[in-house]
C-alpha cells in the first residue's frame, strides 16, 4: 500500500521544505469539510510537522512538537484524521474508505515520531486498484494489465509451459494437421461434383473413390480431434497438477504472516480454482486456438484466390455479424447473470429457512416463510421463462443473420454458375469456405475474454510464487539437540510494523521448567508462543535456545523437537494411527500404543470399531473434543519433544475429560520445558512460574503463592474468577 | 461523579496504563453497570446541553455529568435517520450516555449541531446520475454523479455488492467498502436503468 504519493511541483512548492526536512508520508484525502468529494488534496508528514494541502492551497499545519496525539478514527464509510494539540482534538482531514487503511498506518507512523522513533512504517497490504490504469486488482501486487515489462505475461506463461516443450510440438503438429484436413475437405467435394457428378462426367468407381476420400478425411478428422483433445487435456492436467504442487509447496514454506494477511479461502482459491482455470484453458481454448487461427487465415486466403468478388461480398457481413453477435452475447450474459443471481437468492433463502427450521416452527411462522419463498421462486421462474423464450426466439434469428453472408454468396455465385463463369463444384467449395469463416469467427470473438481470465489466473499464481518466505534458514544454521533453555533478551515484536504486541521482553527459562502464561486476551500470550515456535521472527532483540540464536538452528530440525497441543485440535483426514504418527512417521506400533496410553487415549481408541485404524478427520469417525485432544497429546508425546507448548489445551472440555487430560498433560510435561496458556487459572497450578503479560510487557513473574502475596494483576484475576464461579 | 463505571474519558486517555481490566474488577460495580445498560435515558432540550468543541465535535452536559466529546449515532440509519439518535462516549467501549428520541425534542441549534456530527460520521453519497457503467472481467466500473460530487468507483461483480433495502431502494458497496445509495431506482431514466439492469 502506498504511503508516500508523489506530489506535484505546485504542491511541493506549497510545502517549501528546507533542505534538512524530508517527506515521510504523503497520502491523499478525498472529502472536504462540507462533505463533498475532493481531489488533489494531501496530508503530508515530515519529521517536524504535518501539513494539510487542499486543492492547491496550504490549508493547515501542525508542528509535531505541539501534537499530543495523532489518530485515524474510522466512521461509517469514511474516516477522520484527528490531531490533539493543547488538550483539544481537531479534525485534520476526512477521507473515504479508499484511504482508511492508509491513514491508520500514517497515524501510527506519526505517533512513532512523537515517541522519538523516526523509523518509517511500511505496509505489506496490496492496493485494491492499479494506480496506473485504475482497474481493480485481482488480489495481486502487480496489475495484470500493466504488469512490469511488456510481454511479462507471455513470458510467464511460456515459462510455465517450458517443461512441456516436446508435448507442445506434438500438439502443434496435430493442430496443423487438423487445419489442413479441414481446409482440404471442400476442395475434394468440388472435385467430386465438377469432375464426376456434373453432367454425369465420371464413372461410378470414380464417385466411390471420391466418396472414399471424403469418408477417410472425416474419419481422419475425428481421430485427429480425439488425439488432439486427449493430448491437450493431458497437458492441461499435468500443467495444473504441477502448478498446484508448486503453489502448495510455496504456501507451506511461506511465513504464517503471508497466509494470515490473505482473506480466508483466497489461497485455497488460487490453488484450486486458478490452476483449474489454466487447465480449462488448455483443454478448451489452447487445444483449438492454432487450428482455428490457421484455418481462419488460410480460409480467407483461399477465398480471395478462388474469387475476389465473392470473397469481398462475404467479408462485408463480418462486421455486421460481429456487432450482432457481441450485442447478442452481452444481452444473454445480462439475462443469465440475473437469472443466476435470482437462483442464488432462492437457494440462500431456502438454506436460511431449512437451517433455521426449529426457529421458524417454534414461532409459528411457517406460512409467512412459505409465502416469502414462493415470491422468490415465482420471480425466478418468471425470469427463467423469459430467458428461455428469448433464447428460443433470438438464437435462430441470430444464426440466420450470421448465415446471411452465405445467401448472398449463393445468389451471386449462383448467377455466375448460370452464366457459366463458375462450376457448381467451385460454388459449393466457396460456400463451404464461407460457412467455415463465420463458424470460426464466432469462436474467435470469445478469445479475448478467455485470454484475460488466463492472464488473471497466471498473475494470481505468480503473485504467490514470487513471494519470498520471510523466515528462511540462515547460511550458518545447523542442527542442534535441544536441552530446553529459552531466553528472551529485549525482545520486541509486532505483526504490523507500527503496532508492537510485545515490547522489550526479558525472560530466562531453565530446561524442564513449566511456565504458565497469564493475561487478558489480546495481550500477546499466543504471540510469545508463536515466537518460541519460530513461526515469526523478532523485530528487535534476541531469542536464544540453549544460549544460541534461534535463527541459527535449522528450522526443520528445530520444529522436530517441539510438541504442540492447541485448543482446537486439528486432526488430518486419515486414521488415528497416522494422526499420532504425524510428527514421527517411522514410529513402531509399540511406541504408538505407549504414547496413547500416556495420553489416556488408548482405552477409547480400543472402543472404536476399527481401533487404531479408525478413520477420523473431516467426514470421519466422530470423536469428542476431549478425545481429539488426547490424540493430539499422544502425537506430542510420541515425538518426545524438548519444548512443549500448550495453548488452552484444556479449555472447553467437560470435567471428566479435563481430569483425564490434566493427568496426561502432567505426564507429558515432566522434564520438558513447557509453556502453557490457560484461561482457567486453576489449570496452571502445576506451573513452576507464572508470567503475567500486560500492556505489551511482562508485568509480573513468580510462583502462584508469590504472586498472590503481591496482590497485583494475578491476584485480581484469581479473585475475579472465584467471584464469577460464585455468581454462576 | 458520573453514575457510570468509569469517569468519562477525555482525549488521550487510553486503556489503563499497566493495570489492565482486572484490577478494578468489582462484582458490585459490574452488576451496577449491567443494570445501567438496561436503562433507556431520553435526552431532550430540558435535561441536556450540547455545545460545539473548538476541534469540531460536540460536548454534552447532563446535570453534573460532563462529556467533553460524544459520538452521535443513528439507530435506524435507513428506516428512520432522524429518530432515535444515540449519544455515546467516543472510546472503544462506546457506552450510551442517552438517546434522543426525535430531533424535534431538542432545540433547533442542537438539532443543527447534531446533524453536523451525523454528517461527519456517515458518508453514503446518493447517486443522482449514472453516466456510465463498464463491466470488465468480473468488475464493474461506475462513473456517476452524487450529491457529494462526481465520482468513479469499482464494484466486484461476483459478490453481493448491490443490496436491496426495499424494492426500489438500493445500496451499492465498492471494493474499498464505500457505500453509495440510490433512494429510488424508478426515478432513474430508462437509459440509466438499462445500464444498471445487470446489478438489480
Amino acid at each position: 500500500m502506498i504511503l508516500k504519493y508523489d506530489l506535484s511541483k505546485e504542491n511541493l512548492a506549497l510545502l517549501a521544505l528546507p533542505d534538512d526536512e524530508e517527506i515521510c508520508y504523503a497520502v491523499p484525502y478525498d472529502i472536504d469539510e462540507a462533505g463533498s468529494f475532493l481531489d488533489n488534496s494531501y496530508v503530508v508528514v515530515t519529521h517536524r510537522r504535518i501539513v494539510i494541502l487542499e486543492q492547491g492551497t496550504r490549508k493547515n499545519e501542525y508542528l509535531l512538537s505541539d501534537c499530543e496525539k495523532i489518530a485515524s478514527e474510522p466512521q461509517i464509510d469514511c474516516g477522520l484524521l484527528l490531531i490533539t494539540t493543547g488538550g483539544e482534538e481537531w479534525i485534520a482531514a476526512r477521507f473515504s474508505g479508499k484511504h482508511l487503511a492508509r491513514f491508520s498506518y500514517v497515524a501510527r507512523g506519526s505517533m512513532m515520531f512523537l515517541g522519538g522513533n523516526f523509523n518509517l512504517v511500511t505496509s505489506e497490504e496490496y492496493e485494491r486498484t492499479c494506480p496506473k490504469c485504475h482497474r481493480a486488482l485481482p488480489g495481486t501486487r502487480e496489475c495484470p494489465h500493466c504488469s512490469k515489462k511488456s510481454g511479462g505475461f507471455v513470458k510467464e506463461f511460456l515459462s510455465m509451459l517450458a517443461p512441456y516443450k516436446k508435448r507442445l510440438f506434438v500438439i502443434a503438429f496435430f493442430m496443423t494437421l487438423a487445419a489442413v484436413v479441414t481446409l482440404l475437405n471442400p476442395e475434394i467435394q468440388k472435385r467430386l461434383i465438377d469432375d464426376v457428378l456434373d453432367n454425369a462426367k465420371g464413372t461410378l468407381p470414380q464417385a466411390y473413390f471420391f466418396l472414399g476420400i471424403i469418408f477417410c478425411l472425416s474419419i481422419g478428422m475425428v481421430i485427429l480431434n480425439i488425439v488432439k483433445a486427449y493430448l491437450c487435456a493431458k497437458l492441461g492436467s499435468m500443467l495444473s497438477m504441477d502448478l498446484r504442487a508448486k503453489l502448495y509447496h510455496k504456501i507451506q514454506i511461506l511465513s504464517l504472516s503471508f497466509i494470515n494477511d490473505r482473506r480466508p479461502g483466497e489461497l485455497m482459491n488460487r490453488v484450486v480454482h486458478d490452476t483449474a482455470r489454466i487447465k480449462q484453458f488448455m483443454q478448451d481454448v489452447f487445444c483449438n486456438m492454432f487450428t482455428v487461427l490457421i484455418i481462419f487465415i488460410f480460409d480467407i486466403i483461399y477465398m480471395l484466390i478462388l474469387d475476389v468478388k465473392l470473397a469481398l461480398i462475404s467479408f462485408i457481413f463480418i462486421p455486421i455479424a460481429l456487432v450482432l453477435s457481441t450485442a447478442f452475447k452481452k444481452n444473454i450474459h445480462r439475462r443469465f447473470h440475473r437469472q443466476w443471481q435470482k437462483d442464488d437468492d432462492v437457494n440462500s433463502s431456502l438454506q436460511d429457512v431449512l437451517s433455521g427450521m426449529s426457529v421458524v416452527k417454534s414461532y409459528g411462522k411457517e406460512e409467512e416463510e412459505a409465502g416469502h419463498f414462493n415470491e422468490l421462486a415465482d420471480s425466478f421462474a418468471k425470469i427463467n421463462r423469459n430467458n428461455e423464450v428469448f433464447w428460443a426466439l433470438f438464437y435462430p434469428a441470430l444464426s440466420f443473420i450470421m448465415g446471411a453472408g452465405v445467401y448472398l454468396i449463393i445468389f451471386f455465385g449462383g448467377s455466375d454458375v448460370l452464366n457459366g463463369t463458375k462450376t457448381p463444384g467451385e460454388l459449393l467449395q466457396f460456400i463451404n469456405y464461407t460457412s467455415m469463416l463465420y463458424m470460426y469467427l464466432n469462436w474467435l470473438t470469445n478469445l479475448p475474454r478467455q485470454l484475460m481470465n488466463l492472464v488473471n489466473s497466471v498473475e494470481r499464481i505468480n503473485d504467490v510464487m514470487s513471494q519470498e518466505p520471510r523466515i528462511v534458514d540462515r547460511a550458518q544454521a545447523t542442527d542442534q539437540d535441544i536441552k530446553g533453555s529459552i531466553e528472551f533478551r529485549h525482545a520486541t515484536f509486532g505483526y504490523r510494523s507500527y503496532k508492537p504486541v510485545l515490547e522489550n521482553i526479558n525472560l530466562t527459562v531453565k530446561p524442564g521448567e513449566m511456565i504458565g502464561l497469564v493475561g487478558a486476551s489480546g495481550t500477546g500470550k499466543s504471540t510469545m508462543i508463536n515466537l518460541i515456535m519460530h513461526l515469526y521472527e523478532l523485530d528487535d532483540g534476541e531469542l536464544l535456545i540453549d544460549g544460541r540464536d534461534i535463527r541459527d538452528i535449522r528450522l526443520e530440525n528445530f520444529h522436530s523437537q517441539i510438541g504442540v497441543v492447541l485448543q482446537e485440535t486439528f486432526l488430518f483426514s486419515g486414521t488415528i494411527l497416522n494422526n499420532i504418527k504425524f510428527a514421527k512417521p517411522d514410529a513402531t506400533y509399540e511406541e504408538v500404543i505407549r504414547a496413547a496410553k500416556m495420553a489416556n487415549a488408548h482405552d477409547f481408541i480400543c472402543r472404536t470399531p476399527d481401533g487404531y485404524n479408525t478413520y477420523v478427520g473431516e467426514r470421519g469417525f466422530n470423536l469428542s473434543g476431549g478425545e481429539r485432544q488426547r490424540i493430539a497429546i499422544a502425537r506430542a508425546i510420541l515425538n518426545n519433544p524438548k519444548i512443549l507448548i500448550l495453548d488452552e489445551a484444556t479449555a472447553s472440555l467437560d470435567t471428566e475429560s479435563e481430569y483425564l487430560i490434566q493427568k496426561a498433560l502432567s505426564r507429558l510435561t515432566a522434564g520438558r520445558t513447557t509453556f502453557a496458556i490457560a484461561h482457567r487459572l486453576s489449570t496452571l497450578k502445576d506451573a513452576d512460574r507464572l508470567v503475567v503479560i500486560d500492556g505489551h510487557h511482562i508485568a509480573e513473574i513468580g510462583t502462584h503463592n508469590e504472586l498472590m502475596e503481591k496482590q497485583g494483576i494475578y491476584y485480581g484475576l484469581v479473585t475475579a474468577q472465584l467471584e464469577m464461579q460464585k455468581v454462576q | 461523579m458520573p453514575p457510570f463505571g468509569r469517569p468519562p474519558m477525555g482525549p488521550g486517555h487510553g486503556p489503563h496504563p499497566g493495570g489492565g481490566e482486572y484490577e478494578d474488577f468489582n462484582l458490585e460495580q459490574m452488576e451496577k453497570e449491567t443494570e445501567e445498560m438496561l436503562k433507556l435515558r431520553y435526552l431532550d432540550k430540558d435535561n441536556a446541553v450540547f455545545e460545539r468543541t473548538k476541534g469540531g465535535f460536540v460536548s454534552v452536559r447532563i446535570g453534573d455529568e460532563f462529556y467533553p466529546r460524544v459520538q452521535v449515532i443513528r439507530m435506524f440509519p435507513f428506516s428512520d435517520p432522524d429518530k432515535y439518535i444515540s449519544i455515546r462516549t467516543p472510546d472503544e467501549h462506546s457506552k450510551e450516555i442517552g438517546v434522543i428520541e426525535d430531533m424535534k425534542n431538542v432545540s433547533k441549534e442542537t438539532a443543527q449541531m447534531l446533524t453536523e456530527q451525523l454528517n461527519l460520521r456517515y458518508f453514503t453519497p446518493i447517486i443522482t446520475k449514472i453516466i456510465n457503467i463498464k463491466d470488465e472481467y468480473g468488475y464493474a466500473y461506475f462513473d456517476v454523479v452524487t450529491d457529494r460530487g462526481a465520482c468513479r468507483f469499482t464494484i466486484n461483480m461476483g459478490g453481493h455488492a448491490v443490496v436491496h433495502l426495499s424494492e426500489t431502494r438500493i445500496l451499492i458497496s465498492d471494493i474499498d467498502e464505500n457505500r453509495f445509495e440510490i433512494p429510488d431506482i424508478t426515478k432513474l431514466s430508462a437509459r440509466e436503468l438499462k445500464k444498471l439492469d445487470l446489478f438489480l
